[in-house]
């Protein structure tokens, strides 16, 4: 399998602590890989690090085969535009943009299509995530999940080849968890890569594999296989073994 | 328990708490310094005033007086407390050399000159103390207007030379002159001993008199004019009264207390507009945390305190810091003031008028703080936690982005975002509308003022040079050889000459009044009027406006003038503006023979291609003293002189505080909107927006905002500068009551605008490079 993320030597210090502490970790294209652990065990600094978000203080990390730890504002920035799509807990999307001109956004700037072809896109994406009825509302007018499933739709718009939320679904109920986590495997079905950090075990349960970190180190991870809605509660059981192991 | 709220606050939301520490620094040290310079300028003019004791009514006279019928008419007139007849002898500036570091004379100075020695107890000539100057034999005194025009300094020598007699002095001190220390007065004074202006009287240039009178009350200077003009008593020469030589001595002064009034003014309403920006960001952010005190049941007063306070701190903070700024700077100010009027000891104004200001500030700040808080009030806890619909009127998002097919992504963003969202960048357009409006103006009425064209303003016709022949005996040999000088050059196009007579003539109220008329073939041609036309019959007179409103005529009606002991009636058929002779002035086509002669006047147009300022030099040098030959545009700056100097400093002061209030603005305007976006820009980046994108739409913004604030400023300042300069020189009495800008197209709408836009470029460009340190993920995460 081809590698997309590969984070060598990771460390990061922030005002003095030491919060990754050397991590080397390999993601694979179109795989699901979902991170755990304690609250402070460094988990959101991970996935902030290796997406090239954040500065790691020390180490290198290598996205589709390019060495992305120093680049520049410029350079980094239309990898996060054109190549990765980011979700997180809160929707983050503009206020002063409808849903839909929120989602096409993305797509106008990256300009790897028409316009037309950018609007036609999104207008499947909605449809899919069932958020077309909303598509020209306002954003303080809807509900979270609807507003991280426009989040989803504006992360996918340009085709990126992997997305990387971060407790994505940690301001959702049940429901609206459900639903988002079944675009996820959808999404990922499709090819796209998604790495995700959480601390919902049913949400980890969707994953491919699941990485546990524990006070900035990679401690163990366990490979649960391409998921299937009919082995789910098979996943959890296994998931909820496992994640007692590690004290959590 | 409120300090360590405030504190911590203060170190959460930094830079919108310094820069709105900022602004109301700023508007305080404005509103202390107008109000500085405005208690500086009533207390120094009253405190000159009170010590100089300029006459409330002047009248100048050249020629031979006879005291007695004076004393007389004044002894019977009721309301006079006390009258003098100072002698003074009028020389030419040609007559007066300067030895100093340069050797130079007064030649080029339009204002008569007069040596005077100093009066023993009313018009006394001051030092800078407000102290009477006497003057030892052989020493001068200079005015202050001369030692801000010409170079002369303490130590070097004035030589005399006229009528063949030379005399040096050596300048020991500068004369602060109450009623004659502006350029808009036609003469000034120079103090010389008593013994020497006793060895000098009568010897040297001519004589003249001023005669001087006071009353119980100083309004009724112009109802003993009417008398003492009807009285026949010596009038060869001006006459003025005590409002004007207030004025005129001020008219700078007090156009910038009104311009630093006016800034001030708009300083304080940004201040409030940002402080609304400020408590209103704050409301939103902590809206929960409001929505749970007042869950928990705190009241409205206890939860408006706790911001009202930190408001109330910051305001009290900025105008304290302000108050000291301004004391320390305040000195450029009244600079000229204190140059002008002499050094004005502090009084109780001094300190009081600034303080209220700052305490109006305060309580008004205070005040519109209380107005915003209410909608904490007014809010319900739903609102606040469950709904989260929050306190503003949300800003809708408005579909559409989607719709544009070509524009560049982030113009798309900047020209939806200004403009749906345009309440959000109100501060930048007003203060952008306020500063173009306010440097426009004072910038046109300079460039009118020193047009050539203004001189329909002066009663005479926009030719190239100017002759004027008004001192001295012998006016009509003098008319002679100017008229054969300009017989006799070949570049001459044309050339027309005016004679001046001085004319008794009754008013509405049937009393006899002096009217100075210029007559001759072409009088009143070529000037502007504001009702009716030139006189094109010999029974036709033009007035100027102060003359017709003195009179209460209007076009058509008849006035009754005595010529020569008999009665002539002349048809009003038309008023103009003047600003020369106090205003008062008229024109006519008939002769007036027999009638003495006043002043000689000739306006001249060259050749094509002939040099204006070579030829007034050749004809200098041709015919000698006693003629007034200026360039028309150097006679109207030499008239304004002064007025126009200061309305130069003040637009160009202006100019350099609008655009450093305009750069000042909008960086403290972008602290506090990025700030504000801080997460949305933060959510911008995440989604692959560089920073040079972020910047660029930051650009897009400021500027179209501008534009759009420049464009409605340019618009109303064209629009209504004109008028409000008219309505300012109409209430001045200054004879001008509607006056049209000459715009310079290329400053007012190319270099000006240009120059505002590329300062508010240049501040949003810097400003907004903070946004490269802006961590992404702190801000999300917050």
């Amino acid at each position: 399998m081809k590698a997309i993320l590969r984070a060598k030597g990771l460390w990061k210090e922030f005002n003095g602590a030491k919060i990754l502490k050397g991590i080397d970790v390999t993601i694979n294209a179109g795989e699901f890989v979902a991170i755990m652990g304690q609250s402070g065990s460094g988990k959101s600094t991970l996935l902030y690090n290796i997406s090239g978000m954040d500065r790691a203080t020390k180490g290198k990390i290598s996205f589709d085969g390019e060495d992305i730890t120093n680049l520049d504002d410029e350079k980094m920035s239309n990898i996060r535009l054109k190549k990765m799509g980011f979700i997180f807990q809160q929707s983050h999307l503009l206020k002063t943009l409808s849903i839909r001109d929120n989602i096409v956004l993305p797509g106008f700037k990256a300009k790897q299509d028409s316009r037309k072809n950018v609007n036609v896109y999104a207008e499947k994406l909605m449809k899919r995530t069932g958020i077309d009825p909303i598509a020209d509302h306002d954003i303080k007018k809807v509900s979270g999940g609807q507003l991280q499933r426009a989040a989803i739709c504006r992360a996918l718009i340009n085709h990126p080849d992997i997305i990387f939320g971060d407790e994505l679904t940690g301001a959702l109920n049940l429901a609206a968890t459900k639903e988002i986590m079944d675009i996820m495997n959808e999404v990922n079905g499709e090819g796209t890569t998604v790495m995700l950090v959480t601390h919902d075990a049913k949400v980890a349960a969707r994953a491919e594999r699941v990485i546990f970190l524990a006070d900035g180190n990679i401690t163990d991870e366990i490979v649960l296989g391409k998921y299937e809605e009919k082995s789910f509660s098979e996943r959890e059981q296994k998931m909820s073994k496992w994640l007692g192991k590690q004290g959590f | 328990m409120n300090a360590k709220i405030l504190q911590n606050d203060f170190k959460r939301n930094r830079a919108s708490n310094v820069a709105l520490l900022l602004f109301m620094t700023l508007a305080a040290a404005l509103v202390v310094v107008a109000a500085i310079v405005v208690t500086q300028l009533i207390t120094s003019m009253m405190g000159m005033y009170s010590a100089a004791k300029p006459p409330h009514f002047l009248q100048m006279h050249k020629g031979e007086i006879k005291p007695g019928l004076i004393d007389a008419f004044n002894a019977s007139y009721e309301g006079v407390t006390a009258w003098q007849i100072v002698p003074m002898i009028d020389i030419y500036g040609d007559d007066l050399k300067v030895y100093g570091e340069e050797v130079f004379s007064l030649s080029d100075c339009r204002l008569d000159i007069g040596l005077v020695k100093q009066n023993k107890e009313y018009d006394l000539l001051l030092d800078g103390d407000r102290k009477a100057i006497n003057v030892n034999k052989g020493e001068i005194g200079i005015p202050v207007i001369l030692r801000d025009s010409y170079d002369i300094n303490l130590g070097d020598t004035v030589q005399l030379t006229s009528n063949g007699v030379t005399k040096a002095f050596k300048v020991t001190t500068f004369v602060h002159d109450a009623q004659m220390n502006s350029t808009l007065c036609s003469s000034t004074r120079l103090l010389i001993s008593d013994e020497d202006f006793e060895e000098l009287f009568g010897n040297v240039g001519e004589n003249e008199y001023l005669i001087e009178t006071y009353f119980i009350d100083s309004s009724q200077a112009s109802d003993f004019q009417s008398a003492y003009e009807k009285a026949g008593l010596p009038q060869d020469g001006q006459a003025v009264t005590y409002t004007i030589i207030f004025l005129l001595s001020a008219l700078g002064d007090i156009v910038m207390a009104m311009v630093l009034m006016l800034v001030s003014m708009l300083l304080v309403m940004v201040s409030l507009m940002c402080i609304k920006y400020t408590v209103m960001a704050a409301l939103e952010e902590e809206m929960h945390e409001i929505g749970t005190m007042k869950a928990i049941g705190m009241s409205y007063k206890d939860i408006r305190n706790l911001y009202l306070e930190k408001y109330k701190m910051m305001v009290a903070v900025g105008i304290v810091i302000g108050y000291v700024l301004a004391l320390i700077l305040s000195n450029v100010f009244t600079r000229h003031i204190n140059s002008t009027f002499g050094k004005q000891p502090i009084s109780m104004l001094t300190i009081g008028l600034p303080f209220a200001a700052c305490a109006l500030v305060y309580f008004i700040t205070n005040h519109y703080c209380k107005k915003i808080l209410k909608r904490i009030k007014k809010v319900t806890v739903v609102e606040l936690l469950v709904t989260e619909k929050g306190f503003s009127k949300k800003e809708h998002a408005k579909d559409g982005l989607y719709k544009s097919k070509t524009m560049p992504v982030n113009l798309l963003i900047s020209v939806r975002d200004t403009f749906h969202h345009f309440s959000g960048f109100i501060i930048v357009f007003v203060v952008m509308f306020i500063i173009s409006g306010i440097m426009i103006v004072p910038m046109n009425l300079l460039n009118t003022m020193n047009s050539k064209e203004f001189i329909s303003y002066m009663g005479s016709s926009m030719d190239d040079l100017l002759i004027e022949i008004d001192s001295g005996q012998n006016l009509d040999s003098k008319y002679q050889v100017v008229q054969k000088l300009l017989e006799e050059d070949a570049d001459i196009e044309d050339y027309k000459a005016f004679r001046r007579v001085r004319i008794q003539a009754i008013n509405s109220a049937e009393e006899w009044i002096n009217l100075h008329i210029d007559c001759g073939q072409y009088a009143g041609k070529a000037l502007k009027y504001l009702v009716g036309t030139a006189p094109t019959m010999e029974n036709e007179i033009a007035l100027s406006k102060l003359n017709a409103e003195a009179m209460g005529k209007n076009v058509g009606d008849t006035i009754l003038l005595k010529v020569n002991d008999m009665l002539k009636k002349c048809i009003v058929s038309g008023i103009y503006q003047d600003v020369t002779s106090g205003g008062y002035t008229a024109k006519a086509l008939y002769s007036f023979e027999g009638v003495d002669t006043e002043k000689y006047q000739f306006t001249i147009n060259l050749m094509n291609g002939i040099n204006v300022e070579e030829k007034a030099s050749q004809w200098r040098d041709k015919i000698g003293v006693g003629y007034d030959i200026e360039p028309m545009e150097e006679f109207i700056s030499q008239t304004l002189g002064g007025v126009s100097r200061q309305v130069e400093v003040i637009a160009t002061a202006v100019i350099l505080i609008g655009i450093l209030l305009a750069a000042w603005i909008v960086v403290l305007f972008m602290k506090l909107r990025l700030a504000k976006d801080a997460p949305q820009i933060a959510a911008m980046k995440a989604i692959g927006f560089t920073n040079s994108d972020v910047r660029k739409q930051y650009l897009y913004k400021i500027l179209m905002v501008s534009m759009t604030g420049m464009f409605a400023g340019t618009l109303i300042s064209n629009i209504l500068g004109a008028r409000i300069v008219s309505m300012a020189f109409s209430i001045m009495g200054l004879g001008i009551s509607r006056i049209t800008f000459i715009i310079n197209p290329w400053a007012a709408f190319a270099i000006v605008p240009l120059l505002l836009l590329a300062v508010a470029a240049g501040m949003t460009w810097m400003s907004a490079g903070q946004i490269q340190e802006y961590h992404i993920i702190s801000l999300i995460n917050e």
